[in-house]
């Protein structure tokens, strides 16, 4: 069934053109989701919501008018057709659009609709993950877990005649633990996720994944605090992708390039990081966290290299920025909801493998870092400074991965840093991930493989071993 | 009582729920961005949502919806009730007792929505002209916006409960570039208030220009120990990090490094951090919270002291306390617990008079990653930018700083807080004025 009658969408979309405007585009959203919580071992919470909504945009000689509505009705849609064309015309520009090309591509398949399964199988599935993370450790004083999934419909027409609509199914598992010995607390989470039903859970281990962040919270008691300074950084491939992710990738949106507000602007075709970095965004890849059939634009989704061998070969656009900077539209524009303007955003962003193996790296690292799981960071997009926290770190001496460490935070820029990543190993791996950019958040993949970065400024309260550099 | 209200609770009460509550929701947007001197984009928009909890044997159950359709209100009723069948039953599990809020006056200024969309737009764009033209260093503008909304919300349960307020905000966000040789650096500043007519636009320009060409020529420094002076916005960031550390819910399932320090030392003698949801200046100010909790100040770290923690009607009834009226929600989640106007009470010296009694050290005027903290054992790693002082004045910017450490062990620090009370959003709306800390290793080359 169609999210909305196409006579209704049409006719909205003929109403609100009637002021003259060079373009106009209904997005109509509805999405369902559930999440389910458990707490103390005990089932805290079970919700549900329901959105439904719709947003209309126009362009009126360059400028853009946005009007949402949760009113779907005939009269609502209309009166909300009429209030766009009224705050649509203070324009006074070029009009310029990408055009819309491809065909849309299927939507991932779905084997079993997670709303079908009843919550007592989740609630099972969560009771199991909790009492399997407790296990690991007496030290375990407190888990937390959750399971999620939202199905998002979407309708995409415009003024144009076109007529796209995608449909996005997610799941989720969410495990927290709290380690707790002699009043040292340490935490440690793990949030597993794909776009597909709940067959994600046939080949998904709650419990292990469980355990494993069970297993890091109580290592990380016996953790060291990290030495502090400049040092060579290897960043694993579990959640490391998120460096790139944010020190680089937000740096080549067309919003960001077009404004001049990015260290990448006008360095197409110019060596922007080392030579043996390729770097990718695919919209395509089935059932990744950050995959569309079409974007929230009505486009299709595609393969995009960023850079090759070191070199600029692309940007990320949405069809106003790919207009106003006469590109092809590469399927980037996206919004958090029908209350949102798209603007250009990664999908599933990743730097490609490379030919060692992660022992080869480690066994050429003399004196490091060892930065094996990344969690939060920060980066001011202007300049590409960014922040992250190590939430699995180890020391690297001799070639050798030594002990532990907590508490580190890697700090540098992005730009210089991909000039310096000197190793690339063949280990590739994607995680889910929520990126927030102009208070709009998306679900993206982050992805690497394992890194060397030569040098970059590690911040911790510990002192490097003996015969090391000074703190 | 509000139609929808009434039809969800009949329903409810019909189905067997012996409690429920309807939280209603309604509000309105008005954004305009612009770029080069014109309309980049312009949204303006309503909406509405309602939020539905159901009590059935001390066991709850929540949904929400953005629909109003009969069917989507039924359907509704019906999910919260079957969602409610899963969760374990606790006797904290209940509506609070209802009590009639103070009127709170002044939440929302009924000048905005008079307000012509034309001088919005002016405003916005005349951010832009003024931060253009201010430095020859700042030309451009990577961001300036004008955005101003209202906020309906309205309660209704089965105890009788029937409260309402309105509020509404305005602010002007600016985001300069400044740019030397090849250098680039980007300078953010905010102005907020409840009406327009509030904001500040020549302050708000003058300091994202500042705050750009000012860390113009920064570099790293050599690793050091020095007194830090903390600029009101990154202390408030600060503040809006431990925030959730005075949840009891936080503090019951130990997330919180206040947990079991109830009557102890936190902090240093001079620090003392209220949490006042009717503060007249505060844009998080309200009535009453969202469960119809009547609103009231809470006083947290008295000298120093953890003298409490804040509640909502479960985690009081958990703790055999009484709730702070600290519920916050939306309509699309259950009221959590959390902080409203988050204040670190004002010392009696000047920013310039805490600075001079600083020799030589830190000025931090943004902190990043705080996102990093780790919000249990309180350990942080973060990176620095601001200047070094030197004599009392502010001189070489720097960057690429690292400073690690202890929320706690950092509020111990502090040796003075200067009179000048600043507010931004960083969580709830967290005040702080200027600190210095005693001495912290800052990480750098």
């Amino acid at each position: 069934m169609p999210l909305l009658d196409p006579s209704l969408v049409d006719g909205v979309i003929k109403r609100a053109s009637r002021s003259g405007a060079d373009f106009v585009e209904l997005f109509v959203e509805r999405k369902r989701n559930q999440s389910i919580s458990v707490e103390e071992s005990k089932v805290q919470r079970v919700s549900s919501g329901n959105d439904l909504g719709a947003g209309l945009r126009i362009i009126h000689q360059g400028t853009v008018s946005y009007v949402y509505t949760e009113d779907l009705s005939e009269a609502g849609l209309l009166k909300t057709a009429d209030l766009a064309a009224q705050v649509g015309r203070h324009g006074g520009g070029r009009f310029a659009f990408g055009d819309l090309t491809g065909a849309p591509r299927a939507p991932q398949p779905i084997e079993v609709p997670p709303h079908t399964v009843g919550p007592e199988a989740k609630i099972e599935l969560l009771l199991e993950a909790d009492q399997a993370a407790r296990d690991v450790s007496s030290a375990i004083k407190q888990v937390a877990v959750g399971y999620g999934h939202s199905a998002q419909e979407v309708l995409v027409a415009t003024s144009e005649g076109i007529h796209h609509s995608d449909s996005r199914t997610r799941v989720r598992l969410m495990i927290h633990a709290v380690a707790e010995r002699n009043g040292e607390i340490q935490t440690a989470m793990e949030a597993p996720g794909m776009q597909r039903g709940f067959e994600f859970f046939d080949d998904t281990s709650a419990a292990e994944y469980a355990r494993a962040a069970a297993e890091r919270a109580v290592s990380l008691l016996d953790a060291a605090p990290s030495p502090a300074g400049p040092m060579a950084v290897i960043v694993g491939n579990e959640f490391g992708g998120v460096l790139f992710h944010e020190a680089c990738g937000h740096g080549l949106e067309a919003d960001f390039v077009g404004k001049g507000s990015t260290v990448f602007t006008g360095k197409i075709g110019q060596a922007v990081a080392s030579p043996i970095v390729t770097a990718i965004d695919d919209g395509t890849l089935p059932s990744r966290w950050g995959t569309l059939a079409v974007d929230d634009e009505g486009v299709p989704t595609r393969r995009n290299v960023l850079i090759q061998d070191g070199v600029l070969i692309s940007y990320m656009y949405d069809r106003l920025r790919a207009g106003q900077q006469n590109h092809v539209v590469t399927g980037n524009g996206r919004r958090q909801s029908y209350q949102h303007l798209p603007i250009p955003r990664m999908t599933n962003t990743f730097i490609a493998a490379g030919a060692h193996s992660v022992e080869d790296i480690i066994a050429a690292t003399p004196r490091g870092l060892y930065a094996k799981k990344l969690g939060a960071g920060q980066v001011d997009v202007t300049t590409g400074d960014f922040v992250f926290a190590v939430t699995e770190g180890y020391l690297v001496e001799g070639g050798k991965i030594g002990r532990p460490v907590r508490g580190a935070t890697i700090v540098g820029n992005g730009p210089r840093a991909l000039h310096k990543i000197d190793m690339i190993a063949n280990d590739l791996k994607l995680a889910p991930g929520t990126c927030g950019k102009e208070g709009q958040g998306v679900p993206v993949s982050v992805g690497q493989p394992t890194i060397r970065i030569s040098e970059l400024t590690v911040g911790g309260t510990g002192v490097m071993p003996a015969g090391a550099m000074r703190q | 009582m509000n139609p929808i209200g009434e039809r969800v609770l009949e329903r409810c009460k019909r189905l067997g729920s012996e409690d429920a509550e309807v939280y209603l929701s309604r509000g309105t947007e008005f954004t305009v961005r612009v770029y080069n001197g014109a309309i980049e984009s312009l949204v303006s928009a309503e909406s509405r949502g309602i939020g539905l909890r159901t009590f059935r044997e001390h066991r709850v159950g929540f949904s929400y919806t953005s629909e109003t359709e009969a069917d989507a209100l039924d359907g509704l009723v019906d999910d919260a009730l079957l969602n409610g069948r899963y969760n374990h039953a606790d006797a904290a599990n209940v509506l609070p007792v209802t009590q009639a809020a103070d009127p709170l006056a002044g939440l929302a200024s009924p000048a905005l929505s008079r307000v012509e969309p034309q001088r919005k737009i002016e405003f916005a764009l005349e951010m832009e002209r003024r931060a253009t033209s201010l430095d020859p260093r700042v030309r451009r503008v990577s961001n300036a916006v004008y955005s101003d909304g209202t906020g309906e919300v309205e309660i209704v349960n089965s105890r009788g409960l029937q409260a309402s307020f309105a509020r509404t905000v305005a602010y002007g966000v600016l985001e300069t570039i400044a740019e030397q040789d090849s250098e680039m650096q980007s300078g953010f500043a905010f102005t907020h208030g409840r009406d327009m007519e509030e904001l500040d636009l020549a302050g708000v320009v003058q300091e994202a220009v500042e705050n750009a060409a000012g860390l113009l020529g920064a570099r790293p420094v050599k690793t050091a120990t020095v007194p830090v002076v903390l600029h009101p916005h990154a202390a408030a960031m600060i503040l809006g990090v431990l925030a959730n550390s005075f949840s009891a819910d936080a503090v019951i399932k130990r997330r919180s490094l206040l947990a079991g320090k109830l009557g102890e030392q936190v902090a240093a003698g001079i620090v003392t951090i209220t949490d006042d949801a009717r503060l007249p200046e505060g844009l998080a100010s309200r009535p009453f919270d969202g469960e119809g909790v009547p609103s009231r100040s809470n006083e947290l770290i008295a000298d120093g002291v953890l003298k409490g923690y804040l509640h909502n009607t479960y985690t009081a009834a958990r703790t055999n306390g009484q709730s702070t009226g600290s519920a916050v929600r939306s309509y699309k989640s259950v009221p959590e617990v959390g902080v409203s106007n988050l204040v670190l009470k004002p010392g009696d010296i000047s920013r310039d008079a805490l600075l001079a009694r600083v020799e030589n050290g830190l000025h931090v005027s943004q902190l990043s990653g705080l996102n990093t903290v780790n919000p249990v054992s309180g350990e942080f790693s973060l990176g620095l930018t601001g200047h070094w002082i030197e004599h009392g004045r502010l001189t070489t910017p720097v960057k690429e700083l690292t400073v690690a450490g202890n929320v706690i062990a950092l509020l111990k620090k502090v040796v003075a807080v200067a009179s000048d009370l600043r507010f931004m959003f960083a969580g709830g709306f967290c005040g702080s004025p200027t600190v210095l800390i005693e001495e912290l290793p800052v990480g750098g080359l």
